[in-house]
């Protein structure tokens, strides 16, 4: 796998041979981009920071990929920390900061002893006065997003802030700030050393209904088929989830990228794929994706706050066969209500699973919705 | 740098939970007012501010699991330790929280038990676990 290829701090060697603004074009030229699910130009984001004047810069590497489903950031930190610390180095050269925040999310907080001991030994070997600490989160989602990653470290509530300005300007206590995830960071010394670094190579978290789930290294573009095949499914597949906010669709051969998936109504993100076989009931999958978003709502805003609980409400209703049919309707227009006028990307996102379920798979739904003739019949 | 929330789980580390008293004295040591350490303390799922069990056990319950069977292990575990989630057995020993996503989707159902993850997990491998948690 790429991904697992070492540098031993060569590639930040080489970052420091070029210069920032060497570094930065080289970036671009490679055409490295997010791999948190934003997908903005790295090299961009590293520049807008290098032309802030501030006398103090800070870079944060986001480790904090609460997606459900989602497990390749834990992957890399496991088996490859070595290339993360270097990536964090090169940027905090590149950008000129001197302090860098990695924000581990709490689910993982067993790894941040062993995340030390690389910290300090990249540190004596590349001989960097930089300093790198780890914020170890406490448990919620929505941390995931990066102004609530600012927020949380300063010490506040882990709630998103408004955009703009953006932390390339305005960022941790107000200064100019980079922040990455993982994947891109590790991706950064692969691919100032290697010249057959390929920006085509993409993790994808492949889990649920499979007998071999796990992390695959495969080209942006891979057939839907060839991924679910590798995971070896015992069942027929029904549906695919990408994570919870990307939202469903039928299981089709298709080819795996951003247009494609958009063009089914989901979103893609951070390449990852839930299958889910035909023995499971998508109402069922999205009354505890709904009850997931209940749970994670930071109540900054209304529409998050009230509106994931009512959908809550509505679809355990229909789950028990207690709802009518104009409560489907009331749904999907609340869903839709709160897609669009919700605070971040969390509450924008957080029903976008059930309106591409109830697009693909409303016949399911109805099927739990007592008819009014039988209603009458039980009584009701 | 004192960061608020790496005092909090340092307190949280070292006690069990993050009490009224610890707060104030919190409060004090980084001068800002106790309402913003409550506010960031009852913000997080993995902080807590009441008394815990002995054991901690946070089972995953987020869809990859979920598809693997997480809500009979968490019926079953509710059952065995006559308790709901966020509550606390009589004799204080175990206490139990359906949580978000752990990240361990690949070795689904999982849970972590005092911070230590158990995946693939079964009926009959719960019970064992259970077994050896301090009493």
């Amino acid at each position: 796998m790429q991904i697992l290829r070492k540098t031993f701090g060569r590639g930040y060697e080489k970052a420091v041979e070029l210069g920032q603004e060497g570094t930065i074009s080289l970036l671009k030229k490679k055409g490295l981009l997010g791999r948190g699910g934003g997908g903005f130009s790295t090299g961009q984001k590293w520049e807008m920071v290098l032309n802030e004047i501030s006398e103090q810069k800070f870079v944060v590497c986001n480790a904090d990929e609460g997606e459900p489903g989602t497990f390749k950031d834990r992957f890399i930190l496991m088996n490859n920390p070595e290339i993360v610390i270097e990536g964090i180095l090169t940027a905090c050269f590149a950008v000129g900061a001197d302090t860098a925040f990695i924000y581990l999310r709490g689910e993982y907080d067993y790894l941040e002893s062993s995340l030390k001991k690389t910290i300090k030994s990249i540190l004596e070997k590349t001989k960097s006065k930089t300093k790198i600490d780890i914020v170890v989160g406490a448990g919620a989602y929505v941390c995931g997003e990066e102004t609530a990653i600012l927020n949380s470290i300063e010490g506040e509530r882990g709630q998103p802030r408004h955009k703009p300005p953006y932390p390339t300007a305005r960022g941790l206590w107000g200064k100019p700030t980079v922040i990455n995830n993982v994947e891109t960071l590790a991706n950064v010394p692969l691919l100032m050393f290697y010249d057959d670094w390929n920006p085509n190579l993409r993790l994808y978290s492949l889990s649920g209904n499979v007998a071999k789930p796990g992390v695959y290294e495969l080209p942006e573009g891979t057939s839907l088929k060839k991924l679910i095949e590798l995971g070896q499914p015992v069942k027929k597949i029904k549906a695919v989830y990408f994570g919870c906010f990307g939202g469903c669709m039928p299981y089709d051969d298709i080819l795996i990228t951003s247009e494609n998936i958009c063009g089914k109504g989901c979103m893609l993100g951070a390449h990852t794929i839930i299958a889910v076989d035909e023995t499971k009931s998508i109402v069922d999958v999205a009354t505890n994706i709904a009850k997931f978003y209940e749970f994670e709502s930071c109540g900054k805003c209304t529409p998050c706050r009230e509106g994931t609980m009512r959908i809550m409400n509505l679809l355990e209703n229909i789950s028990l066969k207690n709802a009518k049919m104009h409560d489907l309707n009331t749904m999907q227009e609340l869903a839709e209500v709160i897609k669009e006028t919700s605070f971040c990307g969390l509450g924008q996102s957080a029903t976008n699973h059930l309106l591409t379920a109830l697009k693909y798979f409303r016949n399911e739904f109805e099927e739990r919705v007592i008819e009014k003739k039988d209603r009458k019949r039980v009584g009701r | 740098m004192d960061l608020l929330l790496t005092e909090l789980r340092r307190i949280q580390k070292k006690e069990g939970f993050v009490s009224e008293k610890s707060m104030k004295l919190l409060s004090k040591k980084l001068k800002i007012p106790i309402s913003k350490v409550y506010g960031a303390a009852t913000f997080y799922a993995m902080m807590h501010v009441k008394k815990q069990g002995r054991n901690v056990i946070e089972i995953c319950n987020s869809p990859s699991c979920y598809l693997n069977g997480s809500l009979d292990l968490i019926k079953f575990l509710e059952k065995k330790l006559k308790i709901k989630s966020r509550q606390t057995t009589k004799d204080g020993r175990f206490c139990l929280h359906i949580c978000s996503c752990i990240g361990c989707c690949d070795k689904s159902p999982s849970m972590k038990i005092n911070g230590k993850v158990y995946s693939n997990l079964t009926e009959k491998k719960i019970l064992e676990i259970l077994k050896t948690c301090r009493s």
